[in-house]
């Protein structure tokens, strides 16, 4: 009985605390994207709404000073910019086209080996 | 040999005993010698089966056209065919058994069925009884026993009815009671007669017609048993299924499983595409530029939400902040009602928790300036 209620704590435990990632991104980078990512989903409509009230001229500045300093508070992978469009099977950061999410070389080698949908080599 | 009634004139007067009269065969006529009105000396045949015999009273009496009327049924015979002949040994070897073992119970029994019953039979019916039962080719004793049963029966409900024991109508329409109708039922009742209803080919419908439930050779449409193929699924069954629902890990695992076994791969490039579209990979046909947002909210509650905004001071910069948020929420077409309403509870929620401490910040600031 007390065995079984300590292995629901730890198990509980585990899964609040910031786990072990045990994925295979192409590399660490990416992963960090990914968290990034995650967590602007999460804060998105919060952060919209602080920004409401702090860009604004009707609502008194100590308002808009309070809201300030909440926004700052956030955690600071939850905003969007941190994100970047990575290569998602190089993990690229530049060179990346956005439709197929491919970075120039890998598109280019996908390309020539015809598989890639309706793509094909400039002529004219 | 069993075919054909040779003995003549005789007629048994039996007591509804299944007794075996005199045979041929030698052993059971020694064993029937001893039983009391039942040999018959004069068998012409060797073996005559159950042949009757007249009382000994009777015997000597002349022939009247009654006993020569009985004579012809008597020599009505069925004709016996081999199958029936083996049939009649095999009764007859079960009988005997049967029979000797109530051989002497029977003895006293005869005179003591006499003395029980009231009123004996007729013996001229009984006499036409057991004539017409020897007709018959096989279990003779049984049916002058059933023909005798039968004459009691009918004897005992003549008398009855001769004492007035049977059922008299008018004590039993004299004990029925006359049934009360409400003025509400008769209203009810009177309303019925005078139909407002009109039939499809504006018709009236008039009460008590019997074009609804037709009725054909003495049955009717709504009588009988129902069969239940085609009423809808009774609210018990709904229950079941409620209660059986919920289903475990293993139950879903278990149609995972089956699912996986079961599915064939696509034979053509249409069901490929049914697959896709199963998934969630193609689009559905026609296009449908609402497909997965559609709610089921009317354009009403998109855009008129100020009834939302009754929690918010009614002038102020809040109040203007509030109707601008409104406005823009508004004119979105890709959230739901129910993320506009949410949107505008956070506000409400975020200047609740700030009152407190604006307030704290005027008087601060009063102060200040005060001082």
């Amino acid at each position: 009985m007390a065995a079984s209620a300590l292995c629901w704590a730890l198990r509980a435990a585990r899964q609040v605390l910031p786990s072990q990632t045990r994925s295979y991104y192409v590399d660490w980078r990416m992963l960090r994207d990914v968290k990034r990512r995650k967590l602007a989903y999460e804060y998105a409509d919060e952060r919209l709404r602080i920004n409401a009230i702090r860009k604004n001229t009707i609502l008194p500045k100590e308002l808009q000073e309070v809201a300030d300093r909440e926004i700052a508070a956030l955690p600071r992978d939850s905003c969007h910019v941190r994100i970047r469009n990575r290569c998602v099977l190089t993990s690229r950061p530049r060179g990346v086209k956005r439709r197929w999410r491919l970075s120039r070389i890998v598109f280019r080698h996908f390309a020539d080996h015809a598989q890639m949908s309706g793509i094909q080599r400039a002529m004219w | 040999m069993w075919g054909g009634f040779r003995g003549c004139g005789r007629v048994l007067l039996l007591a509804g005993a299944a007794r075996h009269c005199g045979r041929p065969h030698s052993r059971t006529q020694r064993l029937f010698s001893t039983s009391s009105a039942l040999s018959t000396t004069k068998d012409e045949s060797t073996a005559s089966t159950d042949s009757a015999a007249t009382a000994a009273t009777k015997e000597g009496a002349e022939e009247t056209p009654k006993q020569k009327l009985l004579k012809i049924i008597g020599n009505m015979k069925v004709e016996v065919t081999t199958k029936r002949k083996f049939q009649q040994l095999k009764e007859q070897e079960i009988k005997k058994q049967a029979a000797n073992k109530q051989e002497g119970l029977d003895g006293g029994s005869s005179t003591e069925g006499d003395v029980q019953r009231s009123k004996p039979l007729n013996p001229e019916l009984v006499q036409a009884a057991s004539a017409v039962a020897s007709s018959f080719p096989h279990s003779r004793e049984q049916a002058e026993s059933e023909l005798l049963a039968q004459l009691r029966r009918h004897e005992e409900t003549t008398d009855k009815q001769r004492r007035g024991e049977t059922i008299n109508i008018r004590n039993v329409i004299s004990e029925m009671a006359v049934k009360r109708q409400s003025p509400a039922q008769r209203g009810v009742s009177i309303s019925r007669r005078i139909s407002l209803e009109m039939d499809e080919d504006g018709q009236r419908i008039k009460p008590g017609r019997p074009s609804s439930c037709s009725f054909d050779s003495g049955r009717s449409l709504k009588a009988g048993k129902r069969l239940n193929i085609f009423t809808k699924a009774s609210p018990e069954m709904e229950n079941a299924l409620k209660t059986v629902s919920s289903p475990t890990i293993w139950d879903l695992e278990f149609a995972k499983e089956i699912a996986a076994v079961t599915e064939q791969p696509p034979r053509n490039g249409f069901e490929e595409m049914i697959q896709w579209t199963k998934e969630g990979i193609l689009w559905e046909f026609p296009i449908d530029n609402e497909a997965g947002m559609d709610d089921g909210a009317e354009f009403h509650e998109h855009i008129f939400l100020e009834k939302h905004l009754q929690d918010f001071p009614k002038q102020g910069p809040i109040r203007h902040f509030m109707e601008l948020v409104i406005c823009g929420l508004s004119k979105n077409p890709y959230l739901s009602v129910k993320q506009k309403i949410e949107h505008i509870d956070w506000f409400r929620n975020y200047f609740e928790e700030k009152k407190e401490y604006l307030q704290e910040k005027n008087k601060q600031a009063s102060q200040t300036f005060g001082t």
